[in-house]
């Protein structure tokens, strides 16, 4: 597989859906990659084969809660929320982005 | 931990995952379908997409499963199947730690087994904690009984028991079949099934009646008699037993767990204390039991009792005042005299374990020597020290798994040969495999995993890479390698200690066997004959029973004399007394303290016990008689002034005053390990249960067992004959304890031995593969072979010298808690120390030999070719 301009950054998914559900009270799956997708005007595309995986690695680490729903559609789907460890890994996530692009953007501005 | 749970439940249960994942994925594959249509697709393109996009649905599924669980278990499976490669690659060694610490582990589980269910389980009763033995004690006799009056005045008077009960037994001839068949039938006080807290499993207990004087006589069968007598069958209940002159209706079946206080009871009934002969406080003859009200201490009761006691002194000064009361948790008094034998036997199983995990421990470290380069070369690809040492756990922890599973089944054997060799063992029939021995074995095995798998993996994990990888498979010339000799000497050592223990035991054996008991036991038979406690009532006729019986017996042809007793020369026993002279005795003078016997007046002859002074006693005299041994005369008369003095207990009805006859020679009373006593033989015994009856006979004395037995019942049809065997045997059972501690300590020991030298022999043959090159030079530069040999030699006797030291300082600690078993040996033997010396040492140079010869056989030009 050839690289992709959208493919996402090994790590920063997480950090995506961590951002994406703090802002909701609850999402499922398909409204996630939605959601990055057209908050990134369409520049970052989620693979269904990396969200789930990473989702439910997530629910094992405690970060996001998991619940089944119903969608506006009704079909049933599964609801994922933020815990309060989850907010916390978000916050440290954050952080670490940060870092990470002033220490590129600068390596950047000198080269 | 929370995500280990979660991860371990994905593992457990992946098709609940999987399920929950597929639908959410098929919602994911819905939504997208769905957003294409709208964009304008149809609704078969629409799908085809979306699946393509989404990729293969299993894989998904797969792939999103396997993240939670490749993370951890994954680990461990690939280490369980790395190891199992490992270990088929060397089978040879496989097997000898599977059987190595099958042995260990199956041998501490069997004995563990035991000490579940000998001391640790509770007895088979609710609340069993509760129940104590209650016994009446006075100073002048040791006698446990408790007189029927004054058992229902503790029951009545107490406020710490829910209720006092007893019993007491009789072997009774049933006579209802075809032939008289002798059962064990026990007479119990009221509230009998009360105090054990258990009800008939079939039919009822005795009502209120039957517990008065008078009332219908109703029986309660044990288990093994209902189902051998009426197959198990319900109508059991109602048929009626004939037992003497007495006719019982049956009532009720007990469940088979009722095997207190006597395991081999087949039949209780009521013996009602209010019966005009049970209103005397002198006579005695229920063996209390008792249950305690909750949360009451055994100590709290016995404060009460003496309360109560004391109380009754005041109503009864005679007898009450001299009587205390004893309680004693029922439990202990059933076990305690095993305890300290199953623990010694226990701990030197334990050392076995001990020296087995050593020598698995020894092995694995020349193996993992061996295997330096395969490790190099995983450290070289990456893995960790800490993988890798978990991988080498691993193989040692399968090892053991599959040595505690066949060590599990070598338990379960176990049970079987206990109650074969000990079979007085008490609750012997209640041992077998249970969930908490599974536990054990398992723990063993984790336990051994530990000591035998850690140190190798440690040290075989901490050579440096570039070392290793560069000497590729070129060995040192100097490969010494201490922790292996340590640890053979500590085998060496555990050895010498069990065999010191074990040769201890066998020469206390030895010495038992050889003592002279001051009677002749040989061409004895003993025998028993059913009676009831009803009899004694009559005691002219009782008294005319055993003389007819006797006199039939003697009549029988091969039957040299004939004899009767209480309890079996040389079988350990004990009966004190306390005796006033009715001559009048000085009161500064000691008490006279005997051991007591009541034999029929053949008993010296049967037994050939010399008459030393004075007569024998008369077959029938109108006075009653006794004889004294010697060292009763020296102690209290001076020797022949004994003769004629008339002593006993002048109130006693047990103990009546008699006249002094003879003097006979002393004989072990107490048992054959006790030194003789002074010690009286009352003369004259009437019919009652509990007999033994001897036969001196002039061959084989099995041989005469059937004509005496057709004898006896052509003169006494309604009683059985039973028990019938040689009086050598009696005293070989009444060691048999004593045998299986001995047996099971050599054999721990002789294992121990052959292990050590296997580790010997296997740390030493790896020393010389090792140093082959060394050996070759050596030899190349003009060494004798005579020389590597002495220096192999001196090597393997070097650690075996050590550890015979340091063994012989644990025996010290190990024999201190055998002095107590021991009979005519010290604990510090010299002849069973030197003995278990020469013995490892002649098994070390055996074990040295071997590899010493095969280094000396090494051909330099080959070894150094080969290089």
């Amino acid at each position: 597989m050839g690289t992709k301009k959208n493919d996402i950054l090994q790590g920063t998914l997480a950090l995506l859906i961590l951002k994406t559900l703090a802002g909701q009270k609850s999402m499922h799956g398909y409204a996630i990659t939605a959601y990055i997708h057209a908050v990134s005007d369409q520049l970052l595309r989620v693979e269904e084969g990396s969200l789930y995986p990473a989702l439910h690695r997530m629910e094992q680490a405690g970060w996001v809660r998991a619940e089944w729903g119903m969608t506006e559609k009704n079909r049933e789907a599964r609801f994922y929320s933020l815990t309060a460890s989850g907010r916390k890994q978000l916050a440290q996530e954050e952080e670490s982005w940060e870092r990470l692009t002033s220490g590129v953007g600068k390596v950047l501005g000198y080269a | 931990m929370r995500r280990w749970l979660g991860r371990l439940r994905n593992a457990v249960r992946p098709g609940r995952l999987g399920r929950d994942l597929e639908r959410e994925l098929r919602f994911h594959v819905a939504e997208r379908i769905e957003e294409l249509r709208d964009a304008g697709m149809s609704a078969e393109d629409a799908a085809r997409v979306a699946r393509r996009q989404f990729g293969n649905y299993t894989a998904q599924v797969e792939r999103t499963r396997d993240m939670d669980i490749a993370e951890g278990l994954d680990a461990t499976l690939r280490n369980v199947r790395l190891s199992l490669r490992a270990l088929a690659k060397s089978p040879g060694f496989s097997m000898t730690v599977v059987l190595t610490l099958a042995l260990g582990i199956g041998a501490n589980s069997a004995v563990f087994s035991a000490i579940n269910a000998v001391l640790l389980r509770p007895l088979p009763f609710p609340n069993s904690d509760r129940i104590v033995s209650v016994a009446q004690m006075q100073a002048k006799t040791p006698q446990p009984h408790i007189a029927p009056a004054r058992l229902e005045d503790w029951n009545r008077m107490n406020h710490t028991f829910q209720a006092i009960s007893g019993y007491y037994t009789q072997d009774d001839s049933e006579l209802s079949g075809d032939l008289p068949e002798k059962l064990t039938h026990a007479l119990v006080a009221p509230r009998f099934l009360e105090v054990w807290g258990i009800a008939p499993q079939i039919g009822r207990d005795f009502s209120p009646e039957e517990e008065h004087y008078g009332g219908p006589n109703a029986v309660l069968i044990s288990d093994r008699y209902w189902r051998r007598r009426f197959g198990a069958s319900p109508d059991a209940i109602g048929n009626t037993l004939r037992l003497g002159q007495t006719s019982y209706t049956v009532i009720g079946v007990m469940p088979a767990s009722m095997a207190f206080v006597q395991r081999n009871v087949d039949l209780w009934s009521v013996s009602a204390p209010d019966f005009p002969y049970a209103r005397s406080r002198d006579l005695t003859w229920f063996l209390g039991v008792g249950r305690l009200k909750a949360g009451v201490t055994p100590a709290q009761a016995r404060a009460d009792l003496a309360t109560v006691q004391a109380a009754l002194a005041r109503q009864y000064p005679k007898p009450d005042a001299e009587i205390r009361a004893g309680i004693e948790p029922l439990k202990e008094r059933t076990v305690g005299g095993v305890r300290e034998s199953l623990w010694v036997v226990f701990g030197s199983v334990t050392l076995l374990l001990l020296i087995a995990c050593t020598n698995i421990a020894a092995l694995l470290l020349s193996r993992a020597a061996s295997r330096q380069h395969e490790i190099a070369v995983r450290f070289s690809l990456g893995a960790s020290r800490a993988s890798v040492a978990a991988q080498l756990v691993t193989e040692v922890f399968l090892l053991a798994l599959a040595g505690a599973g066949v060590g599990l089944g070598l338990a379960a054997a176990a049970a079987r040969v206990f109650q074969v060799l000990a079979k007085d063992l008490p609750r012997v029939e209640e041992i077998g495999l249970d969930w908490r021995i599974v536990a054990y074995s398992l723990i063993c095995a984790v336990a051994a995993t530990l000591a035998c798998g850690l140190v190798p993996a440690i040290a075989g994990t901490r050579r440096s890479l570039a070392g290793s990888l560069a000497s590729a498979g070129r060995s040192q010339v100097s490969g010494r390698r201490p922790a292996q000799f340590v640890l053979v000497g500590v085998q060496v050592a555990l050895a010498v200690t069990l065999l010191a223990g074990a040769g201890l035991l066998l020469r206390s054996f030895q010495a038992l066997g050889r003592v002279a008991g001051g009677f002749d036991a040989d061409h004895v038979l003993t025998f028993r004959i059913s009676a009831s406690w009803g009899e004694t009532g009559d005691l002219k006729r009782s008294g005319q029973t055993v003389k007819r019986i006797l006199e039939a017996v003697a009549a029988v042809p091969g039957v040299e004399s004939s004899a009767a007793t209480f309890l079996l020369p040389g079988v350990p026993g004990t009966f004190p007394v306390e005796l006033s002279v009715a001559e009048g005795r000085a009161e500064s003078e000691p008490k006279i303290v005997a051991e007591s016997r009541i034999g029929s007046a053949g008993l010296f002859a049967t037994m050939r016990i010399p008459l030393l002074a004075g007569e024998m006693c008369p077959q029938e005299s109108n006075t009653p008689g006794m004889m004294v041994n010697r060292l009763f005369a020296n102690a209290y008369f001076g020797g022949a002034g004994a003769i004629g003095k008339h002593l006993g207990q002048p109130s006693s009805p047990y103990f009546p005053t008699a006249v002094v006859r003879g003097i006979v020679g002393d004989e072990r009373e107490r048992g054959l390990d006790h030194e003789p006593v002074p010690a009286i033989y009352y003369c004259g015994l009437i019919m009652q249960p509990g007999l033994y009856f001897l036969a001196r006979t002039h061959g084989n004395p099995m041989a005469l067992g059937e004509s005496v037995r057709r004898k006896l019942h052509e003169i006494e049809p309604g009683r059985s004959v039973y028990e019938i065997s040689p009086l050598t045997a009696h005293l070989s059972d009444a060691f048999a304890e004593n045998r299986l501690r001995t047996v099971l300590l050599t054999f721990f020991a002789l294992t121990a031995i052959a292990l050590a030298s296997v580790g010997l022999y296997g740390t030493l043959s790896y020393q010389v593969n090792v140093r082959q090159r060394e050996v070759g030079l050596r030899l190349a530069l003009g060494a004798l072979r005579a020389q590597i040999v002495r220096q192999f030699l001196a090597q393997g006797m070097r650690v075996s010298l050590a550890g015979c030291a340091a063994g012989l300082g644990l025996a010290g600690a190990f024999t201190k808690v055998l002095a107590g078993m021991l009979f005519g040996v010290s604990p510090w033997d010299a002849i069973t120390m030197t003995g278990v010396i020469a013995l490892v040492m002649a098994v070390s140079i055996a074990a040295s030999l071997l590899p010493a010869a095969r280094a000396a056989r090494v051909e330099p030009m080959q070894v150094l070719r080969e290089e």
